[in-house]
């Protein structure tokens, strides 16, 4: 018989392949992996988060793993959240118990993806109304809601200690610090190089625009969509003064890498974001303060979208009952609510919490104060058209297009895209 | 990795004579294909527990088929091929089959799973609290063993505190004693769940129902009932959904996987049916794709050959310069030169993008330029071009230095003795022999990069796009601009994606398979 | 004059090229050692110098684990890929058989199919291996490391291939009239001869393997489970830039086993080819 060392390596590689290296076999203990034919003797519930909430929520879940004698998971999927969770559903692979934002909302509904809770009517009364409305979808209230976020016009009070009440003021006041040379810019609100339409919005909104219309019921109604429409290019002419041939409030070179730092370099005074960029904010040490952000002299109100974190019961979860014990009955307490706040400082959607941490961070009221005209991010799937093509139209208004041929053109792929 | 070590021994031993490796050939092979044998019977375990019998068969077939393939002394290429190719089709091919077939479907958000599914998804989202009802403390309990005995809700009446159980037939009231909460804590003939016997059988409790007049009781997790109605139900009959207040109706559509009301209106929750070839006819039809597909197939041409071309150039200038015992500090050069390649790429490409932002980025400040190079469509091209460049020379570079290292110095030394010039002997000898080894990787590489989906769409996104058509911007490359169109509106087409995405395979494919087919005599140098 | 025309061009090369390579590179460590620990800056020297995101990057973050699974997960497979690799490319370069070119092409091409799209597949097979074997499926090294060897038989073996054909094949021919079998001819001769090239492979696979993200992104969702590049994508996703000296920290210690193996396996790429294995 003739030698086959290579052979024989070549099978050692495919026993190695077929088994995970051989020795795996006394490690496949189910407590590792749930397995759906050693179904165990304990319930197990498997939640999925981002990584910062997930780190949040670990001790919390295991806390009432603990008192219910469940085993509870908290693992972190760090991108694309959403199709992740799709995807692993359909296949059934995935979690009991899903954290994200609401506009996902109409995007799970179609795919069967989550279930809609049952809240009592006590539960419901203790939520904040803004944050319910944002959940519910059809009539229905499809998570439990546990923060809120809005935009807000975030100053550095060294340089500008009046809060300006119109965009134009704030024009002003920024060029006078710039003459002044105290700052290099005249506002961070960031554009990038494709645009960005959540931090557009307030002066879209501001400048009569709108994205889609609401029906009777105060639902959004895809059918009727307000970009390309008349008062959609009025709005981007306005926005164009503020773009790089007007006055240079809206540049494509602040980004969303950018903007929060270089308003914690003291570059610019103003700053259009979110409760997230406090915690940069605070550790810059500057002194700071929050207001509405201020819309064009004249016009509308500038309306923010307002977004809302959310717990979701996985319809395809191997543990629905359980699911829905945790975020319907167990969400809900302020406990729960207090430490996602402290992980974020985000203003929680559950009033009790809002009440028990207000006395400390004065900001979580002003937030809401600058949310007050805020429009909940529509949740309906059509959304997801929008944001691309928007954005680059504000990309090329701020960079100087002609704002009635782009924003028209932009009206058209997304009615392509939505039909 | 064992089998790595395997080989090591069997190449320091140096035997004169046949026999020896011959049994120690044999000595190896025996328990490595018993180890096989024992694996796949510990496999086959798991498939006969779930009576997955073709599973089974498949196993049973591979693994016969392996022992047989390394104990007869024919099929040499196969034994060389096999381990390699199982993988290959487990995991890329059947994925890549998978993903194809999906072309021919309208596999997509609102369309991913089966007909039973979307009707299920869209029983549950109409199932509402009965107006003016009223929510139940819930105690879910058994008759019979906690594990396995018929499950009962004891609902507790939130104002009177009375008690009732119910199953699948309906309600009826019991003594139970309840703590404060309303919660039952004991009664008579019943044993009490606790959360983890609870959970064990969550879909049991999902499913049951207990009927009442208004519509039924259902549990909302482990504590809580209410009484809830189906808004929405299927009809077989009809093949329908019904809303039951007003009667509408909504029927089964199966070409386009919907269920589809008079006036054309569709209910969201759809399911995966197959549309035969509109995907591609499609892909052809729609200005969106067919208008700007020659422009960005032209550019994306030029990125692959450009990205590829360069970095050869670059790589290779380099290995060359440090192919020398006379440059000292070889090592220092070689590992700082390795580290571009070492970084992860994802992190770098996001570094490069702020480093050519017009007001901030480092490189208009360091050469105190004011250049838009995501504004333009040259300096964007030109920008993601250097940022590949940067991303992939050191791989040509550690090539390279591997395929001169493996010339024989011989070679380059005759060249020399003949009175070449350094260059001429380069040409005549090193470049033709350096070609035989890197003219497939040339090859590999052009493809990998006309398909280099993170090079754009983690640097510039396709930017800058003209003002009018926000769809496909100057550095699209079709895989990103497939991309956009497939996942950007209404929720992710994975079947038109698809689609186009087989179309951009049959151009990579012409086109490797052209230069592939001139690459023959280059394997017959030494034959 | 000689000197600058035999050894000079060589430095000058060198320079020009480590200037290009390393001025992002410096720009991240100066990120890292930045205590703000923001992107917003041009500064290419640190506005502070503090080990800060450093500390909180073990503090924090399971960051030992990504990285002990990253090593083990990288490590494994590029080796395995680089033997199965090496296997195919003997019998593509050194035997004919037909369907030889085909194979050859379909090995490439295959890869060629956007892996966003085999997400869905993926998720398709794992969830009945995780049902069935569990040891294999989700959240498990060897899951992950099958998953990579399924493109075991790819690039590399492109790569090898055209090494092999660059041995002149009147060695191994002489081997087997002498009377050595094909394994003899492949680990004896031919292995030794094309040892830079299996340590490039390596090389190149292992840093494939350590930056890959789309699988392992879906695939491993437990903290622990994580690879590098998962955990630090998770970072500063959704998170703005909030994290960032803490992502550039990360990255620049992501960098180092890559160039441990470097320096392990750049004896073998430099000086690999020993004459006497020629000769011989």
């Amino acid at each position: 018989m003739r030698i086959r060392p290579a052979g024989v390596a070549a099978a050692l590689i495919c026993a190695l392949a077929l088994a995970g290296c051989g020795g795996s076999d006394d490690k496949s203990s189910p407590t590792d992996n749930p397995s759906a034919n050693a179904g165990g003797k304990q319930g197990e519930l498997v939640i999925w988060a981002d990584d910062k909430r997930s780190a949040a929520l670990k001790p919390f879940a295991d806390k009432f793993g603990a008192e219910n004698g469940v085993t509870v998971k908290v693992q972190a999927i760090s991108k694309d959240q959403q199709t992740t969770f799709v995807t692993a559903s359909q296949q059934g692979s995935g979690p009991d118990v899903m954290v994200g934002a609401h506009d996902w909302i109409g995007n799970l509904v179609q795919n069967g993806a989550i279930d809609p809770v049952q809240l009592a009517a006590e539960q419901t009364s203790g939520l904040n109304p803004n944050a319910l409305k944002a959940v519910t979808f059809n009539g229905q209230t499809y998570g439990v809601p546990y923060a809120m976020e809005n935009l807000a016009l975030i100053r550095n009070t060294d340089l500008a200690p009046e809060a300006p009440k119109t965009i134009e003021a704030l024009v002003a006041d920024a060029k006078r610090l710039k003459d002044a040379k105290k700052v290099t810019e005249t506002l961070c609100l960031q554009v990038g190089q494709n645009g960005d339409a959540y931090h557009l919005y307030p002066l879209y909104s501001s400048a009569g625009g709108y994205l889609f219309g609401t029906g009777a019921n105060g639902d959004y109604d895809p059918k009727d969509l307000g970009v390309g429409k008349p008062e959609s290019v009025a709005a981007f002419k306005k926005i164009a003064t503020l773009g790089e041939k007007g006055s240079g409030a809206l540049k494509r070179s602040i980004t969303p890498e950018n903007s929060i730092a270089t308003f914690t370099g003291k570059k610019c005074a103003f700053l259009v974001s979110g409760p997230w960029a406090i915690t940069d904010v605070k550790k810059a040490k500057l002194p700071y303060d929050i207001s509405p952000v201020p819309g064009f002299a004249g016009g509308q109100p500038a309306r923010p979208f307002l977004g809302v974190q959310s717990f979701y019961v996985a319809s395809k979860g191997k543990n629905k009952a359980l699911a829905q014990e945790f975020v319907t009955n167990y969400v809900t307490t302020p406990e729960l609510a207090v430490a996602l706040y402290e992980a974020e400082p985000r203003p929680p959607a559950l009033t009790a919490a809002f009440d028990q941490v207000k006395g400390s961070d004065a900001d979580l009221e002003k937030f809401v104060e600058a949310g007050k005209d805020g429009q909940p991010l529509p949740a309906v799937p059509e959304m997801a058209a929008i944001w691309d093509p928007f954005g680059k139209a504000e990309a090329s208004v701020v960079g100087g297009a002609d704002p009635a041929k782009t924003i028209t053109a932009a009206g058209k792929t997304i009615s392509a895209a939505i039909k | 990795m064992t089998a790595t070590k395997l080989g090591g021994p069997e190449v320091q031993a140096r035997p004169a004579v046949e026999e020896k490796p011959d049994k120690k050939g044999t000595m190896i092979k025996i328990p490595l294909l018993g180890i096989t044998t024992a694996i796949a019977i510990w496999a086959a375990f798991p498939l006969v527990d779930n009576e997955a019998w073709i599973g089974l068969a498949v196993l049973i077939a591979t693994t016969a088929g392996l022992l047989y393939l390394y104990l007869t002394p024919r099929h040499i290429p196969l034994k060389y091929l096999a381990p390699g190719t199982i993988l290959l089709i487990l995991f890329q091919v059947f994925p890549v089959l998978y993903t194809a077939s999906t072309a021919f479907t309208n596999f997509g958000d609102g369309h991913r799973g089966s007909k039973q599914e979307a009707v299920t998804a869209i029983q549950t989202a109409s199932v509402t609290q009965v107006p003016g009802s009223q929510q139940y403390a819930l105690t879910v309990a058994t008759t019979g063993d906690p594990a396995t005995g018929p499950l009962v809700f004891l609902i507790t009446d939130p104002v009177t505190r009375q008690v009732e159980a119910g199953d699948a037939d309906g309600l009826k009231q019991i003594e139970a004693a309840v703590n404060s909460a309303g919660r039952v804590t004991a009664a008579d003939g019943f044993t009490v769940l606790t959360v983890g016997q609870a959970s064990v059988r969550s879909a049991e409790i999902t499913a049951l129902a207990v009927p009442t007049a208004g519509g039924a009781i259902r549990s909302s997790g482990l504590s809580r009932a209410y009484e809830g109605r189906a808004g929405r139900a299927y009809d077989e009959g009809c093949d329908c959904i019904r809303d039951t207040t007003t009667g509408r109706t909504w029927t089964a559509d199966e070409t386009v996987g919907a269920f589809v009301d008079g006036n054309g209106e569709r209910l969201a929750q759809g399911w995966k049916v197959g549309v035969g070839f509109s995907n591609f006819t499609r892909v052809l039809s729609e200005p969106a794709i067919a208008g700007p597909f020659l422009r960005t197939l032209v550019w994306n041409l030029a990125f692959a050959i450009a990205s590829t071309g360069g970095t050869f150039v670059l790589g290779l200038l380099l290995a060359m310069a440090l192919h020398s015992p006379r440059v000292r500090g070889r090592t220092a050069y070689r590992v700082l030169l390795v580290l571009p390649y070492a970084m992860p790429s994802f992190a770098m490409l996001l570094v490069w993008r702020d480093m050519f932002n017009t007001d901030f980025g480092l490189i208009n400040n360091l050469l105190g330029l004011d250049v838009d190079w995501f504004g333009g469509s040259a300096s964007a091209r030109l920008a993601v071009i250097l940022v590949q460049l940067w991303l992939g020379y050191p791989y040509m570079f550690l090539v390279a230095t591997g395929a001169l290292q493996a010339i024989p110095r011989e070679l380059a030394e005759a060249s020399r003795i003949d009175g070449a010039s350094a260059w001429g002997g380069f040409r005549r000898i090193t470049l033709p022999l350096l070609m035989v080894a890197l003219t497939p990787l040339l090859i590999s590489s052009f493809a990998f990069n006309f398909n280099n989906f993170n090079a754009i769409y983690l640097t510039t996104e396709g930017a800058p796009f003209p003002a009018d058509n926000p769809a496909n911007g100057a550095t699209d490359l079709l895989i990103t601009y497939t991309y956009r169109i497939a996942f950007g509106g209404g929720g992710a087409q994975y079947g038109f994606a698809a689609a186009i995405s087989i179309f951009i395979f049959l151009i990579v494919a012409v086109v490797s398979a052209a230069s592939f087919r001139r690459t023959r005599h280059l394997e017959e140098v030494h034959a | 004059m000689s000197w600058l025309k035999q050894v000079g061009w060589r430095h000058l090369v060198g320079v020009l090229m480590l200037v290009f390579a390393l001025a992002p590179i410096v720009f991240v460590v100066s990120a890292a050692f930045n205590p703000l620990g923001t992107l917003s800056s041009s500064e290419i020297v640190p506005t502070g110098a503090s080990a800060a995101n450093f500390t909180r990057l073990f503090a924090d973050t399971e960051f030992g684990h990504w990285f002990l699974n990253s090593i083990v997960i990288a490590g494994l497979s590029s080796a395995a890929s680089v033997f199965i690799s090496a296997l195919a490319a003997y019998a593509f370069s050194r035997r004919r058989f037909r369907g030889r070119r085909v194979g050859l092409l379909s090995v490439l091409l295959i890869q060629m199919f956007p892996q966003f799209l085999a997400i869905v597949a993926i998720f398709l097979i794992f969830s009945t291996v995780t049902d069935y074997w569990p040891a294999l499926g989700f959240n498990t090294w060897w899951g992950l490391i099958l998953l990579y060897l399924g493109g075991a038989l790819g690039v590399n073996t492109w790569l090898m291939k055209g090494f092999f054909d660059t041995v002149p094949r009147e060695l191994d021919e002489s081997a087997t009239m002498d009377g050595a079998s094909h394994p003899q001819v492949f680990f004896r001769i031919l292995l030794p001869l094309v040892a830079p090239i299996l340590a490039v492979t390596a090389l190149l696979a292992f840093i494939g393997t350590i930056n890959e993200f789309l699988i392992a992104n879906v695939f491993l969702t437990d903290a622990g489970a994580k690879t590098l590049p998962v955990g630090l994508v998770g970072m500063v996703a959704g998170e703005r830039n909030a994290n960032f000296g803490m992502f550039c920290a990360g990255t620049l210690l992501t960098a180092i086993p890559t160039v441990l193996v470097f320096q392990l396996l750049q004896r073998y790429i430099t000086d690999g080819l020993t004459a006497g294995a020629v000769k011989g």
